[in-house]
């Protein structure tokens, strides 16, 4: 059994969620949802929390709803092999990004549409969906973490907060 | 509705994940990759269901969702608010988004996965496109360029004047048009439940003779739903059978010639050939090209394979009529090496020296020729006595004898046989045989 508070994103998962995979974000206020997307992931010491990056600019209802109600879903893909995570929590912080978070975004943008061109995808087809203006940081405390590789253990609960 | 659902056509075409996110009724966001939504008419929008049942939780006690979509030509996304109506296990649209996951989900070897269950039907109530710095312009074909395609290939198909010709001059004309790299045309042979090559262009062999059961693959699928199929990011896809190279030994171990493949290919398109309501091949286009074929190449193609498809037929049907009666005329004999040929009836698969030719109806047709040939030194023959010969009165031959005679032909001279069919006339067919003959066969011995 994991203990709630420390380990519900563990280093392993910690490292893939910092890898470069497809980050989506789900948020929702008043009974309609939005979508949105990561660009980068940053998951503190201890595991108990994560700070999310998203171009406010591209995505303002993404951002203006996490800082409403903090209610927010994250997808974590890996084009590669389909290797997927969400985690939902609770965002209880937006923030402008640190010095490192901005070096998260710009290696995280740089790494991903590495693997994407890797897969066939031209860089100037991904591109637009990288928006780096106006990057905001969503600090979330994970509450669930659920595996959704497509396969029979898809919808899993991986760990979670049972206090 | 700002944005007419149908300028969004390409993102529905697969080649970009979309994205959806549902609310719990507590307000808990749930967000999830999906593989394939279809527009349905002009406000609606079908969801293949192959959700995590928190999604399907959520739908019942919130309908309203949110849909992201992706034009992979542009990488443009568009952003659509859409209500839940109804969950649909039958119907036109249903049967569409199955045929489009099993070539999907076939070729990502994840069949058993994603079967479909229902399509999840939404209304769509707004469509926003999602703002970006940089944008990258689709490359546009103007609209009119589908039409003059299909009309170059079917001008080059109305030029040819023999059932060889007008199959050489399908696959030419279209690489012309489509700058493909590669193109298969293939019969079906639905005794065997398969489809059979019967010409190529760009591959290194020609696979004339390859078998692709029907179920199998994009072309495989494509035949059995009848529909054009296709593929615009094969990166994706796990690459089947590169390493299968083409020998003369793999040929003989397992009675088959190995499909064609461009190795890099990205693009793929499957189109059936139909003519008098039934299944008669299947036209096959690969590109290294992402997203070569788009939907109006669907169109253009069905119409091109059609036109092909009642030309054949017509082929068909004309030398049936015109068979001509010939003086038989004797062989001299062949003075070559001695050359055997065996016979197994089991599959009608026919070996020249331990190397396999062909099977199936064009074995068959090979043997009976043969069995004239060896006994009275015959090397003419008429279509129109094939047809007649009891032996011969098979189903499958009745509207197809053409076609076949045209594969064992070309695969006669694919292989450089010692034995050749030439066609002097209407309805007429010589053998051309170098070495002498010792013929096998394992039908009734007695």
């Amino acid at each position: 059994m994991r203990s709630a508070e420390t380990c519900l994103i563990d280093a392993e998962l910690a490292a893939f969620l910092e890898s470069p995979v497809m980050i989506i974000v789900g948020t929702g206020i008043g009974g309609v949802p939005e979508i949105g997307r990561g660009l980068g992931a940053s998951v503190e010491a201890g595991g108990g929390a994560l700070h999310l990056i998203v171009s406010a600019w591209q995505w303002p209802q993404t951002v203006s709803q996490a800082r409403a109600n903090g209610a927010i879903a994250v997808t974590f893909a890996r084009p590669t092999d389909y290797v997927t995570y969400q985690v939902k929590g609770q965002v209880d912080r937006v923030a402008p990004l640190t010095p490192a978070l901005q070096d998260r975004a710009a290696r995280y943008a740089a790494e991903i549409v590495e693997v994407l061109a890797g897969l066939g995808m031209p860089p100037a087809i991904t591109a637009p969906w990288r928006s780096r203006r106006d990057l905001v940081a969503l600090r979330i405390r994970p509450r669930q973490v659920f595996v959704q590789t497509p396969g029979p253990r898809a919808g899993q609960v991986l760990s979670s907060h049972t206090a | 509705m700002t944005i007419p659902l149908s300028a969004l056509d390409p993102c529905f075409d697969g080649v970009v994940p979309s994205i959806l996110c549902t609310l719990a009724s507590d307000g808990t966001p749930n967000i999830s990759y999906l593989s394939h939504v279809a527009r349905l008419g002009d406000s609606q929008v079908a969801l293949s269901n192959q959700f995590f049942s928190k999604t399907s939780t959520n739908l019942r006690g919130n309908p309203r969702a949110a849909l992201l979509v992706v034009d992979p030509r542009s990488g443009t996304q568009h952003r659509l608010d859409i209500l839940y109506r109804e969950s649909v296990h039958t119907g036109p649209a249903f049967d569409r988004m199955a045929a489009d996951l099993r070539a999907t989900s076939e070729q990502l070897g994840m069949a058993d996965v994603m079967k479909l269950r229902a399509i999840d039907i939404f209304d769509v109530l707004d469509v926003r496109r999602v703002q970006s710095e940089q944008e990258a312009t689709p490359q546009d074909r103007p609209s009119s360029q589908g039409l003059g395609r299909a009309l170059a290939v079917t001008e080059a198909l109305m030029r040819a004047t023999d059932l060889g010709g007008m199959v050489d001059a399908v696959l030419d004309a279209l690489a012309s048009a489509f700058g493909h790299e590669a193109a298969l045309l293939l019969l079906h042979e639905p005794a065997r439940g398969c489809l059979v090559a019967l010409g190529s262009r760009g591959y290194g062999a020609s696979g004339i003779g390859a078998e692709v059961p029907l179920g199998e693959g994009l072309i495989g699928l494509a035949a059995q739903d009848r529909r054009p199929m296709r593929v615009g990011d094969a990166s994706r896809l796990r690459r089947y059978g590169a390493a299968i190279v083409a020998s003369s030994e793999q040929e003989a171990r397992t009675r088959s010639v190995a499909l064609p493949r461009l190795p890099d290919a990205m693009s793929q398109i499957a189109v059936p050939m139909e003519a008098q309501g039934r299944l008669q091949g299947m036209l096959f286009l690969e590109s290294t090209r992402r997203l070569a074929f788009d939907a109006e190449d669907g169109v253009v193609l069905s119409l091109v394979a059609r036109q092909l498809g009642l030309a054949i037929a017509l082929a068909e049907a004309e030398t049936g009529e015109a068979a001509p009666l010939l003086p038989p005329r004797g062989a001299e004999a062949a003075k070559g090496r001695a050359v055997q040929v065996v016979h197994h009836a089991q599959d009608d698969s026919v070996f020249i020296d331990h190397e396999y030719l062909v099977k199936g109806v064009p074995g068959r047709l090979l043997m009976w020729m043969l069995d004239a040939y060896s006994t009275s030194g015959r090397i003419d023959f008429t279509n129109r006595e094939i047809r007649a010969d009891a032996g011969m009165r098979l189903p499958e031959l009745k509207d197809n004898l053409e076609t076949r005679l045209l594969l064992l032909q070309r695969r006669l001279e694919d292989k450089q046989a010692p034995i050749r069919l030439h066609r002097p006339g209407r309805g007429r067919i010589r053998l051309e045989v170098e070495d002498q003959l010792h013929i096998f066969s394992d039908r009734n011995q007695g």
